[in-house]
């Protein structure tokens, strides 16, 4: 049983500049009193989230769409824990998984194994399910002996199967993800595309950020669309009936642009 | 079930407050130091996988590390105990400890305020305990102490009249200074994450403080000027760990001095910890 509860949360951050963010200037408000805190004001807050409700349940399947910058990333980053809300109130219930920001914590310079081993850890498997994942990933990701080499010597589609057999080999309870089926060959594509829909299909809540309008269609059943941080559209997707196409694509499609 | 809110002391748990998982800062730091050290598998893995991945590539590996230190013993053992007329017998172990504990120490200061800049890509996308980035840059720095101590029982074995019994005082030393210097990396860490001009200020000023570190002199030979060196926090953490190995019981004053700041060190990065770390992603 997965939950994900948010009342009224807004994220709120500071933009330091070299001024403000050097100990020279802080010293010197010190010493200067009250004066230079009018310069302090100058510091630009971002408003990246305002004012978000959601409540998901089990079977939820969100697909978030905007513009960039509308908050799509910050609103996962947020659901998962990375970014405190700095206003309103927020209830997570079991295990979130994340698939993006791929390859934070992989080293270069390290085999493949290794790799999978430090990446699934860092993701929140233990050594032992970290191992135990291994012969499904070297089954999907068809690197064979180049496993064992050096992550520095794959190429660029290379890694993405890595990546992606990495991140989706824990199978969550809530699962965000920012977009990531861009890179591979063809037949790599089709091979992602299935273990997604098995990932995705075992996962209770599903939240997808996305600039793709058939993605959103594939995996999704409801939309919410972001504009300036905050929730301006949420509706169901209704699932591509062939005469609708038009219909159904063009709003999203209007979205991408 | 975890329970997230907006800032410390303001949490309102939406399932009618039965759990109410971080009360104050305090609280939060520890949750967050006691949920690393639950992961401190992850953290372990991760600074042996560095270390090996900086070595793979030269036909030495690790014994380079071992070489430059030894190097460094040796070239300045022979110079020192020429220039300050020491008997190379009780100056060369002493040196090697010096050295090798400064170096610890060095690496571990210095490397702090640019610690969490450089795991910016982790802390931006993957949920984990602040403390687990401090837990997994420390061990790089004691695997590297572990290797250096290869060329401290070489000049033991050379220089063999200090082993005694009473050696074994330096493990509880290097324990406490070990989690001083985990402390002291969390709290310069972060403050060195807002303030960027925190790097190059330690990096600029950090070296002096080897030349108030009894590591090439000892006690006694700095005259009028060894006000200086006891009020140098570091004096004491080498003492606390070098003396019982030279055969020398440190003094009270700095276990006292050593056990007090990291009491400090600890409380206040527990403090900072929790009442500063989750805007850590946002000063990325």
């Amino acid at each position: 049983m997965a939950r994900m509860k948010l009342e009224g949360v807004g994220v709120a951050y500071p933009v330091y500049n070299a001024a403000s963010q050097s100990l020279r200037k802080q010293i010197v408000s010190i010493s200067t009193g009250g004066r230079v805190s009018a310069a302090k004001g100058h510091v630009a807050t971002v408003l990246a989230l305002d004012d978000i409700n959601l409540d998901l349940k089990d079977g939820d399947r969100i697909g978030l769409v905007g513009h960039n910058g509308s908050g799509k990333t910050t609103l996962l980053r947020t659901m998962a824990g990375i970014f405190r809300p700095t206003r309103g109130r927020m209830l997570v219930e079991g295990r979130v998984s994340t698939v993006f920001g791929l390859g934070a914590g992989m080293d270069p310079e390290l085999t493949g194994y290794e790799n999978v081993t430090r990446m699934a850890m860092l993701l929140g498997a233990t050594q032992k399910e970290a191992e135990s994942s291994v012969p499904g990933i070297e089954e999907f990701t068809e690197l064979g002996q180049f496993l064992a080499m050096p992550v520095r010597t794959y190429s660029a589609g290379m890694t993405t199967r890595l990546l992606f057999a990495v991140a989706t080999a824990v199978h969550p309870e809530i699962l965000l993800v920012d977009e990531v089926l861009g890179a591979g060959d063809a037949a790599f594509q089709e091979k992602a595309r299935q273990r997604m829909t098995e990932f995705v299909a075992r996962a209770s809540i599903f939240v997808l950020a996305s600039h793709a309008p058939d993605l959103m269609r594939q995996f999704c059943t409801r939309m919410i669309k972001l504009e300036h941080g905050k929730i301006v559209s949420d509706e169901p997707i209704i699932p591509d009936p062939p005469q609708d196409e038009k219909a159904a694509v063009a709003p999203i499609k209007e979205q991408t642009a | 079930m975890r329970l997230r809110c907006g800032g410390p002391r303001t949490y309102t748990p939406l399932d009618g407050g039965s759990r109410k998982v971080c009360v104050n800062s305090i609280a939060d730091g520890a949750a967050d130091l006691a949920a690393a050290w639950s992961r401190r598998q992850l953290a372990i893995y991760l600074a042996w996988s560095e270390t090996v991945a900086r070595y793979r590539r030269s036909t030495l590996g690790p014994i380079w590390l071992v070489l430059g230190t030894a190097v460094g013993v040796v070239g300045m053992g022979f110079i020192w105990s020429i220039l300050l007329n020491q008997d190379m017998q009780s100056f060369i172990p002493s040196i090697t400890v010096g050295l090798v504990v400064w170096q610890f120490i060095s690496g571990v200061v210095t490397e702090s305020p640019g610690m969490f800049v450089k795991n910016a890509t982790m802390l931006v996308n993957i949920r984990m305990p602040v403390y687990l980035i401090t837990f997994q840059a420390f061990g790089r720095h004691f695997i590297n102490l572990l290797h250096n101590l290869v060329v401290v029982l070489a000049v033991f074995i050379i220089f063999p009249h200090y082993n005694s019994w009473a050696s074994l005082a330096a493990l509880p030393g290097l324990v406490i200074v070990s989690i001083n210097l985990v402390a002291i990396m969390q709290l310069v860490g972060i403050i060195g994450a807002r303030f960027r001009d925190l790097e190059p200020l330690v990096l600029a000023f950090f070296p002096i403080l080897f030349f108030l570190s009894p590591v090439i002199y000892r006690p006694g030979q700095l005259g009028a000027a060894e006000a200086i060196m006891t009020f140098n926090p570091i004096t004491h953490y080498i003492r606390v760990i070098r003396d019982p190995l030279l055969g020398v019981i440190p003094s009270l004053e700095s276990y006292l001095i050593v056990l007090a700041m990291t009491g400090v060190t600890v409380l206040l990065s527990i403090w900072m910890t929790g009442s500063r770390a989750y805007r850590l992603p946002y000063w990325m």
